[in-house]
């Protein structure tokens, strides 16, 4: 670029250059939103699909929220997200997905707002060893009236209770899917994924004949 | 006694737009803090990274309300041409410098390491000074053809 002696000069107004080089339009972004309690896996669905490293925002657990956030006796992790780790898959040139994994905690529900508006849907990662961390997802999305799934993550290689003692529990309608699916890997992380798009259709065809 | 380079001195420019404060301490940095900044990162904190450790009302100038909720975490955003020779805060201009390619408010979020809620509003005032393209969307909820191609792509991977 050239030196421009006035830099203030553009301050004021718009800085687009007149036949300047289209540049490349924008993808048209569409989101799921990955929910779940604290330590269920929700950073590993995202990764396991996500054409980048998730990005994250994690904050270190401070000290006010040990037992709030408790991660279980088979976890040894010592931090928690606070904030929310994402990742991306490119459709084409002009579509792009984006994955956002958010903590299930009721005290983190403030941020749900912006998470949810415009969002296809949400997977709820379960862990059947700690069911009732999942509910403040599922009575957010059942209010916001978002198509969800609830998937139990199966990364210890056994879901531990069968699909329908889980929905029992959960006491979520007839027409929300529960499936079973294993973070770590991208087909069957894929697979839950279009379970989800599957209900978001529904709505949106819903929506048109509306 | 050496006095610091008067910012408005043709022969010793200030680097555009950063305050004092927020400049690194290295060899091309021709004064310090008075206070100096312990050196490096701090612990706990990944080294080669910069954040800064500003208050987040500081940087958005006491403002905590986005000037436009449509623009969401998943928003894609652009910079013009030319923003860069603007006169920006240094937040601002680290965001036009990400933005040559569209890139989406939160990736501008976690890669500055900024707050969403305060990129969000930093992005909306280079909106309105005319710095940035916003490509916010029409629909809240997409439309039934944009799902099918979601789900057709995501079929292709194996």
């Amino acid at each position: 670029m050239d030196f421009d002696p006035f830099p203030e000069s553009r301050v004021v107004g718009t800085a687009r250059v007149p036949g300047a080089p289209q540049r490349t339009a924008p993808p048209v972004p569409v989101k799921i939103i990955v929910a779940g309690g604290f330590g269920v896996g929700k950073t590993t669905t995202v990764g396991a699909i996500s054409e980048i490293s998730p990005l994250t925002t994690e904050a270190e657990m401070t000290m006010e929220s040990v037992g709030v956030d408790d991660p279980g006796q088979a976890t040894a992790k010592t931090t928690t997200t606070i904030a929310m780790d994402f990742g991306c898959v490119t459709i084409d040139q002009t579509l792009k997905l984006y994955l956002f994994g958010t903590p299930g905690q009721s005290r983190f529900a403030f941020m749900w707002d912006d998470l949810v508006r415009g969002a296809l849907g949400a997977l709820v990662v379960v862990d059947t060893s700690r069911i009732d961390d999942c509910y403040p997802a599922v009575d957010y999305f059942e209010r916001a009236g978002l198509p969800f799934v609830v998937g139990i993550n199966t990364f210890n290689g056994q879901a531990g209770y069968n699909l329908d003692e889980v929905r029992w529990a959960l006491a979520v309608r007839d027409d929300v899917p529960v499936l079973q699916f294993d973070a770590r890997f991208r087909g069957s992380v894929r697979d839950a994924l279009l379970v989800v798009l599957d209900q978001a259709l529904d709505k949106a065809m819903r929506m048109r004949s509306s | 006694m050496t006095f610091p380079a008067d910012p408005d001195d043709p022969d010793h420019p200030a680097a555009t737009g950063v305050r004092p404060f927020l400049r690194a301490t290295g060899p091309g940095v021709r004064y310090e803090p008075a206070p100096a900044p312990p050196p490096g990162p701090a612990p706990g904190e990944p080294p080669g990274e910069h954040t800064t450790s500003l208050r987040p009302f500081v940087i958005t100038s006491g403002r905590v309300a986005a000037v436009d909720p449509a623009i969401g975490l998943e928003t894609q955003v652009s910079a013009h041409p030319g923003a860069l020779s603007a006169r920006l805060s240094p937040e601002q201009r680290a965001i036009v410098h990400l933005c040559g390619e569209p890139l989406s408010v939160a990736e501008i979020s976690a890669r500055l390491r900024l707050h969403f809620g305060v990129t969000r509003i930093l992005v909306g005032d280079l909106r309105a000074a005319g710095h940035l393209d916003v490509h916010v969307l029409e629909n809240d909820f997409p439309d039934p053809e944009t799902i099918m191609r979601v789900i057709r792509g995501l079929r292709s991977i194996s």
